[in-house]
C-alpha cells in the first residue's frame, strides 16, 4: 500500500502494479490520484537562461541569483513534503526573503482560524465515525478530493453511524453551482447567487435564534432545524465560500459559534498545503506571507499576488507551483522582468519563462517523507520507484551550500 | 450560393458574469500534459443555461469571445447539463479563465477568480492556444 499526493486527503489505500522499474497500474485511486501515479508527459530538465544544461550548473546559478536578490522571495511548497517545506523555511531565513505558498490566495484564510483555534475542528476519522449532519459548503468534492464521500463522509459505515447515508447521515450542500457533490445531495441542496454566502450565513444566524429570516424563510428555518438537531456535524468549507466571505472570514466563526455541535474543516486541494501553513505557523505565528529579518514579518505585501502586482521582488524562487497556470495574467506582467528560478518534476507554463529549471523528484512517486493531510493528520508518504532525481529537499540543501 | 451576410456584420454582445470550478477530468489531464489537446479541450470551454443560449441568440458548439478590460480569450461554448437559474455562465478554472480575472485585490492579496464580469460574443476566431496565454 502507498499513499497518494493527488489531493489533501492523502489516500494510503493505494496499490500499485510495478513493471520494469515503473508504475504499470494503480489501484483503488480516483481518477485525479491514477493520473498523478501514472505521471506527467513532460519532465523537467535542468535549464539556464532556457538552454538545456546539467543540474550542477542549473543549481550553481540559481545559487547565485539568490544571492545577488535584494528582495527575494521564495514560493509554491503545497506539492512538497514537510522535510523540503522546512528547509524552504530555513532557506527563507537564511536569505532573509519574503516566503509565501499557494494558500495565500486558497484556504489559508481558514486555516490560520484552524490553527488559531478559532474553529473547533475534527479529524477524518471522526467524521467518518460520527458525523450525522455533512454540509458542504462552497465546495465540490467530487472534483476536487474524490474520495472524500466515499472514504469519510457520506457512505461509510462509521462507529455510530451503522446505517451510512440511507438513515443515519444527511448531505447538504451549499454553493452557487449545482456541482457534482450538490447532485449527491438530493433535496438538500441550496442554490445561493454569487457572492451570496454572506448573506446567506446572516439569514442562517438569525433562523437559529428563532427568528424569521428576511432571506428564503421557509429554507432557511428547516436547514436551522436540522443543523441544530445534528450530533455532530462538519462544515466542509470549500474554496467557493472562502472566496466569497474573504472580507469578512469571522463571520464563519460567528457563525460556528453558535453551532456548538458543529466542526469546520477547510477543503485543501494540495496534498500539503496545510503541511507548510503549520510549519510556518509553528516557526512565526503566520501561516504565509512572512518576511524574515530581524524577527520574521507577516504583512499582506508579502502575499504572491500583492509582491508581483506591486513589482516589489527582483527574484523569485518557485517549488511545485505553477503561477503562471494559477494566478490572474493581469497581475503576472512582472514575472517576465525578473529571474525566476523553478523547481518542478514536470515542464509547467512557469518553467517555459524561467530564468533556471531544476527538476526534481515527484513526491510520492519518486520520493517518500511526511505531509500533512487536510484535518492535521501526519501522514507518510513512500518512494514507489527507483529513479535519480533529487528530492526537492536535496535541491534545497545544495543551493543552501551554494550560498 | 447565397452570400454570407453575417461575415459582414460585427457580431452582438453581450454582458456575462462567470464563475469558476474545478473538475476532475480537466484536473486529471493537467496531470498529464498542460500543454495537450485534452486540457485545453476541458479548459477553453464556457457552459451556460439553456435560457441565456436562447436569449443570446448563441448555441453549443459555437465559438465565443469572452473579454474584459484585463483580457480576451477565445473558447467553445457548451450547454449546460442542468437547469441554471440564468444570469450567470460558468469556467473551469485555468489560465483561460485566469486571462480573465481583475487585478483590483483590495491589497488583501486574493483575486476574485470566481467573480468574473466579461462580455461575450460570437467569432470565427481560433480557439485561445496556451502558449499565446504565455506570451506577454
Amino acid at each position: 500500500m502507498v499513499t497518494c499526493t493527488g489531493c489533501a486527503l492523502l489516500c494510503e489505500d493505494i496499490e500499485v502494479v510495478l513493471e520494469n522499474g515503473g508504475i504499470k497500474e494503480s489501484r483503488n485511486a480516483c481518477r485525479r490520484g491514477a493520473a498523478r501515479f501514472r505521471g506527467c508527459k513532460n519532465r523537467l530538465a535542468p535549464s539556464v537562461d532556457k538552454k538545456q544544461t546539467d543540474i550542477d550548473t542549473a543549481i550553481k546559478k540559481a545559487a547565485e541569483i539568490l544571492k545577488n536578490a535584494k528582495s527575494l522571495m521564495l514560493f509554491g511548497w503545497s506539492n512538497s513534503t514537510c522535510e523540503a517545506q522546512a528547509k524552504g523555511i530555513q532557506l527563507a531565513k537564511k536569505l532573509n526573503a519574503a516566503i509565501d505558498d499557494t494558500s495565500s490566495f486558497c484556504q489559508g484564510l481558514l486555516i490560520e482560524r484552524v490553527l488559531q483555534k478559532k474553529f473547533r475542528t475534527c479529524s477524518l476519522e471522526d467524521v467518518r465515525n460520527r458525523a450525522d449532519v455533512l454540509v458542504y459548503w462552497g465546495s465540490d468534492a467530487q472534483d476536487s478530493q474524490p474520495r472524500h464521500l466515499s472514504r469519510f463522509s457520506v457512505f461509510p459505515r462509521g462507529e455510530s453511524r451503522q446505517r451510512g447515508y440511507e438513515e443515519d447521515r444527511l448531505a447538504i450542500a451549499i454553493d452557487v453551482r449545482e456541482s457534482n457533490t450538490a447532485k449527491i445531495c438530493k433535496g438538500h441542496f441550496y442554490r445561493i447567487p454569487l457572492k451570496g454566502d454572506r448573506e446567506f450565513i446572516l439569514a442562517l444566524m438569525e433562523a437559529l435564534v428563532g427568528k424569521v429570516p428576511k432571506y428564503d424563510a421557509k429554507r432557511m428555518l428547516e436547514l436551522a432545524g436540522i443543523m441544530k438537531k445534528a450530533e455532530f456535524g462538519v462544515i466542509f468549507a470549500g474554496i467557493g465560500l472562502t472566496y466569497s466571505i474573504k472580507d469578512d472570514i469571522d463571520i464563519l466563526v460567528s457563525l460556528a459559534d453558535m453551532l456548538p455541535n458543529f466542526h469546520v474543516m477547510p477543503m485543501v486541494g494540495h496534498y500539503n498545503m496545510r503541511g507548510f501553513n503549520e510549519a510556518l505557523f509553528k516557526e512565526t505565528g503566520f501561516v504565509n506571507r512572512v518576511k524574515f529579518g530581524v524577527k520574521p514579518v507577516h504583512d499582506n505585501k508579502y502575499a504572491v499576488v500583492e509582491a508581483l502586482k506591486s513589482k516589489s521582488i527582483d527574484a523569485l524562487l518557485i517549488t511545485g507551483s505553477d503561477p503562471l497556470s494559477s494566478l490572474p495574467r493581469s497581475i503576472l506582467s512582472h514575472l517576465a522582468s525578473i529571474p525566476v528560478i523553478c523547481i518542478d518534476p514536470c515542464v509547467t507554463l512557469t518553467s517555459k519563462i524561467a530564468a533556471v529549471t531544476i527538476p526534481a523528484a515527484a513526491s510520492g512517486l519518486e520520493c517518500g517523507g511526511s505531509a500533512v493531510r487536510m484535518d492535521g493528520k501526519v501522514i507518510e508518504i513512500s518512494k514507489v520507484v527507483e529513479n535519480s532525481y533529487l528530492t526537492d529537499a536535496q535541491i534545497l540543501t545544495r543551493l543552501m551550500e551554494g550560498l | 450560393m447565397g452570400m454570407d451576410v453575417g461575415k459582414f456584420m460585427k457580431n452582438p454582445e453581450y454582458e456575462i458574469k462567470l464563475t469558476t470550478h474545478r473538475d476532475i477530468f480537466q484536473v486529471e489531464a493537467l496531470e498529464y500534459d498542460r500543454f495537450g489537446d485534452e486540457y485545453k479541450k476541458h479548459s477553453a470551454v464556457v457552459v451556460m443555461g439553456k435560457d441565456d443560449m436562447n436569449k443570446f441568440g448563441l448555441k453549443t458548439g459555437d465559438r465565443v469571445r469572452l473579454m474584459n478590460s484585463f483580457g480576451s480569450i477565445v473558447v467553445e461554448l457548451r450547454e449546460s447539463k442542468r437547469e441554471e437559474p440564468g444570469g450567470l455562465a460558468f469556467m473551469v478554472n485555468s489560465p483561460w479563465s485566469n486571462a480573465l480575472v481583475s487585478d483590483e485585490t483590495g491589497g488583501r492579496g486574493i483575486p476574485e477568480f470566481k467573480n468574473i464580469n466579461a462580455k461575450i460574443s460570437r467569432t470565427k476566431d481560433e480557439i485561445t492556444t496556451i502558449e499565446s496565454l504565455i506570451d506577454r
